[in-house]
């Protein structure tokens, strides 16, 4: 029960300290609001290229050529084992000769064509694996693939990784330093009464904890803002997006989903994170108790 | 309850104070007393442990001071009250609040803290100043709001440092007699101050500090200012 008292002590405390902050308020939130909502955007268009990427990848296929006399459904069921690999469609020899007879002119001789598996494979980051291990098996004889692709794929993935990491990375740190200067700012503001409540005899973190949690609000709040923003500009260019990419790119505008609930909590974790740990950061730094 | 021995405290070389010996029984009232650069702020602050000694032992109330750990300092100072001479008030909180401030911060029950608060203030002859803010008061008054929130957690000690240093000598004394009404209750009462008049008045006993030393320790003393 004290425990209870003492946390609503904090958080009364927390709003007071809101409300002395003033304008200054709007000022921090607004500027965080900016950094989240060009996080947000970061975050939703990478997780959008990702879906494309991986859609592309999904639609990459190994075929593997069969040795004569080797039984295809047992192959299958073989390459099925395999990790990642996803479908294995069985093309018998028979209907790829007839098919190659009734698109090409081809002489009347004995059916050359092997049996062969096409193999999808759930990410594109396993082709080059994959079909390593398509070719170490026996009844294989030969392996066919977009290697090409399959890399160039996979260095996009990468570098939308990284890249992502870099701008999440540096916008946190603004981000802190943002919070960091806010709180400093109060802080400053009520060196005196600080001074005094430590000689009252009052726990450092009764007197740090509402900077905390200011830090975590201010988050908070900027996180509704940016969730706000990013939600309006959806509703503004996904139909144009659609619209535009349908006949360009059929895959695109069924693979763009953004995640825009994810990136929303994501959003509000960083943002009440940062807050409080540039809340915590700077009251540990400037209250010496 | 307060005891010092062989306790030294230098700033830059130069001994603020140096080789101090003190014992302060419970209930009693002591003034220390030292023109300026005396030592007495210094030996106040090692008190409440906003200093340590750099040699010797502080204990109050069988704590060694010098051996707490920043963490115990809070629950050290929650024992202690302390008056300041600039009152120290929080400005844009009422007299109330100022006084209810710890003990809310310690998260006592609303209805206790009022009636503790109503109590101290009582105390204090300041009830009908509760709703007031700090910069609505005379410096007495302010004075008095700052006595009564070092005692509404009812302390064991009481260290008043320069506590009449803004108050003209009328307001001086009443303060003080304030203080010895406090300590009459069993709390002890160390009160540091250059005011010789309050002193005199009150024959009680003085602690005189010269250049960092105790020169004299006298049970009804009196404090005589060297003139030039």
């Amino acid at each position: 029960m004290r425990q209870l008292r003492i946390l609503k002590r904090v958080a009364v405390e927390t709003v007071i300290g809101v409300k002395r902050s003033g304008w200054s308020n709007w000022l921090v939130i607004s500027i965080l609001a900016i950094a989240l909502t060009i996080f947000g955007g970061v975050l939703q268009v990478t997780m959008a290229m990702k879906n494309v990427v991986s859609a592309w990848g999904s639609q990459l296929e190994i075929s593997a050529y069969l040795k004569d006399g080797v039984n295809a459904t047992d192959m299958a069921r073989l390459c099925s084992q395999i990790p990642d690999v996803q479908v294995v469609e069985i093309v018998p020899k028979e209907i790829a000769w007839a098919e190659m007879q009734s698109n090409f002119k081809v002489a009347a001789i004995n059916n050359p064509l092997p049996n062969t598996l096409h193999v999808k494979l759930s990410t594109v980051d396993a082709v080059e694996k994959t079909a390593g291990r398509l070719k170490a098996l026996d009844g294989v004889e030969h392996i066919r693939y977009p290697l090409k692709v399959a890399r160039n794929l996979n260095r996009f993935r990468q570098f939308l990784e990284i890249g992502g990491a870099i701008v999440t990375a540096a916008l946190t740190a603004a981000t802190l330093t943002v919070i960091g200067n806010t709180v400093h700012l109060v802080i400053q503001g009520r060196q005196r009464e600080i001074e005094i409540l430590s000689l009252m005899g009052v726990s450092p973190w009764y007197i740090k904890g509402p900077l905390i949690l200011q830090g975590a609000a201010y988050g908070c709040a900027a996180a509704l803002m940016a969730s706000g923003f990013l939600l309006g500009l959806h509703l503004y260019i996904d139909p144009y997006v659609h619209e535009q990419l349908v006949s360009f790119l059929p895959i695109l505008p069924q693979n763009m989903d953004t995640g825009a609930v994810p990136t929303f909590f994501v959003i509000l974790l960083l943002g009440m994170a940062v807050g409080a740990g540039g809340g915590a950061w700077t009251s540990g730094r400037y209250i010496k108790i | 309850m307060i005891r010092l021995q062989n306790v030294w405290k230098e700033y830059g070389g130069r001994p603020a104070l140096a080789n101090i010996n003190l014992h302060i029984g419970l209930g009693e009232f002591a003034f220390l007393v030292g023109p300026s650069g005396a030592g007495k702020s210094t030996l106040m602050r090692l008190l409440y442990r906003e200093e340590t000694p750099d040699r010797g032992s502080v204990m109050i109330g069988g704590v060694n001071l010098t051996k707490l750990s920043p963490r115990q300092v809070p629950l050290l100072r929650r024992r202690l009250g302390i008056v300041f001479q600039d009152y120290k008030l929080l400005p844009k909180q009422t007299v109330h609040d100022n006084v209810a401030y710890i003990l809310r911060a310690l998260g006592v029950d609303e209805s206790d803290v009022k009636r503790r608060v109503q109590s101290a203030l009582c105390m204090v002859n300041l009830e009908h100043k509760a709703d007031a803010f700090p910069d609505e008061l005379s410096g007495g008054e302010q004075q008095r709001v700052g006595i009564a929130r070092a005692v509404v957690n009812g302390p064991p000690v009481l260290l008043a440092d320069e506590p009449t240093g803004n108050l003209d000598p009328s307001t001086s004394l009443e303060i003080v007699q304030l203080l010895e009404r406090i300590s009459q209750r069993g709390t002890t009462v160390l009160i540091s101050t250059h005011d010789h008049f309050i002193v005199n008045e009150l024959r009680r006993r003085v602690i005189n500090l010269k250049d960092g030393q105790i020169v004299s320790d006298v049970t009804s003393g009196l404090y005589e200012v060297e003139t030039a």
